[in-house]
């Protein structure tokens, strides 16, 4: 994969990103880097992390205890740190998850009023 | 948990390892990745700065780097021991001193009462300046004049002190001090009880049961905080009482009592006298502001209700005494005598703590001049002016942190001996503890401390070329930092000056004092409270007189005992308990127009007594065992007496008679059998002393023994203890002392005042030397190479010597007249604000400049030897 054009590509709304990378960390412990290619392959390219706000956030995640961090070998053949989801962390990520569906469901109501007998 | 720096870098390198791979696994050539995925990543340490600012805050950062600073200042300051040892002793002398102060000084001035509302309290006194009564209390139809003319109170509150000889608690019977208290009293002071109840309106009067409240301190420290003495039935005198409570810890005001009785306890207070006798003032009055009424109010209204009274009752108010009415907060008035020398104290410790500074600053001086080098280095590498001051703040906190933590330990010891010392001014100091004050004090001055002195030496400037050439470790003073020095050295000296010249004043006082003559042979007298009846009634009674007079007979007789004699009035140590002199006249005295009585102390003598005291008959004679109940009243005046009134000098067998009524109107004439020297027994510098001596067995009791004796007087003292009890068991012989002794004790407070001053001035004298030794030393080692460039071409040694000796003389010379000035200006604006300061004399002022210059000299020899010893060759050679 080569440099992409930006073009296309979506800005992250406020306060998504940590919801983002709970999920990620759902499927298993992961690094910093192989987090953010997740989300970038699973949104088809359509979501990039920046570093500067991804390696912040895996922070402030561990240190409000949602993540815990180890150190292990990546696929580079080097030491990285691994984040790994605790049971605080998913209960949140159900919250996170929860707010998340209101508010679409919110949002879709105020922009599609055509079809309101539907549900 | 927190990651460190090492581990932020390695997550970093991690991420861009898998990054790099990516791309070369994707077909880029390394390099190009390695580039490509650097930039993708984004700034590095930016990132890296976010990713610690989770973790640690900018505060955290700041004091870490302050941390660090102070761990190598520390380090560096090891290495120079000596100087960092003089700093932190200077620096604890000199906040401990004012950390101790300041607790007191905020337990005694500042600090609120325990009472319930205590700045509602106020505090009422009467005075007559005008013959010298500074408190001459009130009367009980005083009290009740004022009370029906008063609005802005809203309750008085009484207060009288008499002895009573107590028994029932244990121990031998004795004397005790009491209150005697009207049943409002409590309820004004606004105090609670700890145990049992208090006294209360249901108290009063004649008819009700006697009872007691115990002070906290008698209760706890004399019977173990023991609750069962609630209940208790005790022996005051004649009477009895039962102890109904004990009161919570309080300031004892007016008096330090041990106990607080109802008025039936003491027959006194419910005679005629005591309730019909306007002139018979012996009650403190207290009051509580009326709502709505401020302390001015209260003022104003008591001041113009007691003008009422004085004009309606002319007859009981000397116009020459200028009686008049003085109305303050409890709080003040019980501050009042510790404030001035408790200030003084203050402005004392806080002239040590300049000094003390002024000291660190040269020493720190010196120090930042010897390592300009390094600092001039750092500069030129980059390093900010702020570091470079951060590195001298974090030096100087190491510095006056040590200094207050051994300051605050200093403090401990320094606290009690000031609060022994000011509990004689203020009975508040005994409730001062060490506290957290002196912590918060301590950190407080040692912040300052260490500021200020982070700013004394200056930061060479990056660009100076000047700085570089110093890194080579030579050490070169600039006219502006010898000035500094010189400076400092100057305020060390100007204020030592103050302080010794203070000491000294303090000294020369004490002296005039301690040799004042006395008129009385204080060494071989020694005396004895010997209350029989502790109520002050009994005027006349045969059986006590018969007692006196037996326990006199006795003692004459003990081996060692000259002689022996009862008298009404310990010296010094009862000035004060008979209220002012009182006015009398005698036959063919006529007061010009205008004029009133003449005043004299009132004093009951037995025979023998100025024999025993060493006082001289100068004419007629003494009393004698005639001078009876039934025989012809006869008075002995003191020499200014009959100078005064009898000018011819024919006072003997003339007849005098009192006037003032209180003595009511028997105007009974009494014949003048004797003259005697005067004695003045009030204050400790003997003035003229106008007294009228009665004899024991004519005019009533009186409790005091002399005993006088040629050898040990202390010697005697179980003897005539043990004598005066053969006689009558539960006798009280108490407070056993030599006249000398008595008025050492009375002149306690000033020598105190002396000894903690010449502390002070001491410990200022001793830094303002080594501050002054050190200034020459440090400019003599700095100019060693013009010292030997100077001997080379031929200057002789002692010239040299000379001329650091001079150096150090100005100092000293220029710090005496700053001093000397600084300290007149000091002296005229405390004048204006404090009452009695005493203007320094010529002798100790001169006598401060004389020590100081001397100390200086002394001081400025050792580095001017070295001056003279510079070795000429070594000095060329050293640049």
């Amino acid at each position: 994969m080569t440099r992409n054009n930006d073009e296309g590509r979506l800005e992250l709304l406020q306060g998504t990103l940590d919801m983002l990378v709970l999920r990620t960390l759902q499927w298993g412990p992961q690094h910093g880097h192989g987090i953010g290619q997740a989300i970038r392959s699973q949104s088809d390219d359509l979501l990039k992390v920046e570093t500067g706000s991804l390696y912040p956030a895996l922070h402030r995640l561990e240190k409000r205890g949602w993540l815990k961090s180890e150190w292990g070998v990546s696929e580079a053949n080097q030491r990285a740190k691994y984040y790994r989801l605790t049971a605080l962390g998913k209960a949140q990520l159900l919250r996170a998850q929860d707010r998340w569906s209101l508010l679409v469901n919110a949002i879709g109501r105020i922009m599609n009023p055509a079809r309101p007998n539907e549900e | 948990m927190r990651p460190d720096d090492r581990s932020l870098d390695e997550e970093i390198r991690g991420h861009l390892a898998l990054s790099i791979k990516e791309r070369v696994e994707g077909g880029e050539d390394p390099e190009a990745a390695r580039l490509a995925a650097l930039r993708e990543f984004g700034y590095v340490p930016a990132i890296r700065d976010s990713m610690r600012r989770v973790w640690y805050s900018r505060g955290f950062d700041a004091a870490g780097a302050l941390a660090q600073d102070m761990r190598i200042g520390f380090r560096s300051l090891l290495r120079a021991r000596g100087m960092a040892a003089t700093v932190v002793l200077t620096l604890a002398l000199g906040i401990g001193a004012n950390a101790a102060i300041f607790s007191v000084v905020r337990g005694v001035l500042l600090r609120p009462l325990v009472n319930r509302d205590e700045n509602r309290l106020i505090y009422i006194r009467q005075s007559a300046p005008g013959i010298g009564a500074e408190n001459t209390t009130f009367s009980v139809p005083e009290i009740d004049d004022l009370k029906s003319r008063s609005t802005t109170i809203a309750a008085f509150g009484d207060f009288s002190t008499v002895d009573f000889t107590l028994i029932g608690l244990g121990g031998e019977p004795r004397v005790v001090k009491a209150g005697v208290v009207g049943g409002s009293f409590f309820d004004v002071m606004g105090l609670r009880p700890v145990l049992g109840r208090l006294l209360n309106p249901q108290d009063d009067g004649p008819k009700a049961a006697g009872a007691v409240v115990l002070t906290y301190r008698f209760w706890s420290a004399s019977l173990n905080s023991d609750p069962a003495v609630l209940g208790k039935t005790i022996t005051l005198g004649p009477r009895t009482a039962t102890v109904v409570g004990v009161l919570e810890p309080s300031v004892p005001y007016p008096a330090d009592t041990e106990i607080i009785a109802n008025v039936v306890t003491s027959p006194h207070h419910l005679g005629a006298t005591m309730v019909t006798s306007r002139a018979h003032r012996m009650t403190e009055l207290f009051g509580r502001l009326a709502p709505n009424a401020s302390l001015d109010d209260a003022r104003a209204e008591l001041t113009a209700a007691h003008a009422a009274m004085m004009r309606a009752h002319p007859e009981a108010y000397t116009g020459k005494g200028s009686v008049q009415l003085k109305v303050t907060t409890l709080r003040d008035q019980i501050a009042s005598p510790a404030r001035t020398i408790l200030l003084v104290l203050l402005g004392a410790a806080a002239v040590v703590f300049i000094i003390a500074c002024s000291n660190v600053a040269n020493l720190i001086l010196a120090r930042s001049v010897r390592r300009e080098g390094e600092l001039a280095i750092r500069a030129a590498l980059g390093a900010s002016r702020a570091a470079l001051r951060r590195t001298l703040l974090a030096e100087s906190l190491v510095l006056c942190g040590a200094g207050a933590v051994l300051g605050v330990i200093l403090a401990r010891p320094f606290v009690a001996a000031v609060v022994r010392y000011a509990a004689r001014f203020s009975v508040r100091a005994l409730e001062v503890t060490v506290d957290p004050t002196v912590l918060w004090v301590g950190a407080g001055l040692a912040i300052a401390a260490a500021v200020l002195l982070a700013y004394v030496p200056r930061l060479p400037s990056a660009g100076s070329p000047a700085g570089l050439g110093l890194a080579s470790g030579t050490i070169r003073l600039t006219p502006a930092t010898n000035r500094r020095l010189r400076v400092f050295a100057t305020t060390q000296i100007a204020c030592s000056f103050v302080l010794l010249a203070g000491a000294g004043t303090l000294l020369a006082t004490l002296v005039s004092l301690e040799t004042a003559a006395t008129g009385y042979d204080t060494r071989h007298v020694v005396v004895f409270d010997v209350p029989t009846s502790a109520t002050g009634v009994g005027f006349g009674d045969a059986t006590v007189m018969g007692f006196y007079h037996e326990a006199t007979r006795r003692i004459a007789r003990l081996p060692g005992v000259d002689d022996v004699a009862v008298g009404s009035f310990v010296p010094w140590r009862d000035a004060g308990v008979f209220g002012p002199p009182v006015s009398f006249t005698v036959d063919g005295y006529e007061p010009e127009n205008g004029e009133e009585n003449p005043r004299a102390g009132f004093r009951i003598v037995a025979p023998h007594f100025f024999a025993v005291l060493g006082i001289p008959m100068i004419a007629g004679r003494d009393f004698n065992d005639e001078d009876g109940a039934g025989a012809e009243p006869v008075v002995i005046v003191s020499q200014s007496v009959a100078q005064r009134l009898f000018p011819n000098g024919d006072a003997l067998n003339r007849k005098m008679w009192w006037t003032d009524p209180y003595f009511g109107s028997r105007r009974q004439p009494r014949r003048i059998i004797g003259v005697v020297a005067d004695a003045d027994d009030e204050h400790v510098v003997a003035g003229p002393a106008l007294t009228v001596y009665h004899p024991f067995r004519q005019i009533g009791v009186a409790s005091r023994l002399f005993v006088r004796t040629a050898g040990d007087p202390y010697a005697l003292v179980p003897a005539v203890r043990r004598v005066v009890r053969e006689l009558a068991p539960d006798q009280p012989v108490e407070r056993a002392a030599t006249l000398a002794d008595v008025r050492s004790a009375v002149l306690s407070p000033e020598r105190l005042n002396a000894f903690v001053f010449s502390g002070f001035a001491g410990i200022a004298l001793l830094i303002a030397v080594v501050g002054v030794a050190g200034v020459l030393a440090f400019s003599v080692s700095a100019r060693t190479r013009e010292f030997g460039v100077r001997l080379a071409i031929g200057s002789a040694p002692r010239h040299l010597l000379a001329q650091v000796i001079s150096e150090g003389t100005l100092i000293a010379a220029a710090g005496i007249v700053a001093g000397a000035l600084g300290g007149y200006a000091l002296a005229r604006t405390a004048g204006k604000f404090v009452e009695h300061v005493q203007q320094p004399g010529v002798v100790p002022v001169v006598s401060a400049a004389a020590v100081l210059a001397a100390a200086a000299i002394v001081a400025s020899c050792i580095p001017a030897a070295r001056a003279a010893r510079v070795d000429v060759m070594q000095a060329l050679r050293s640049e």
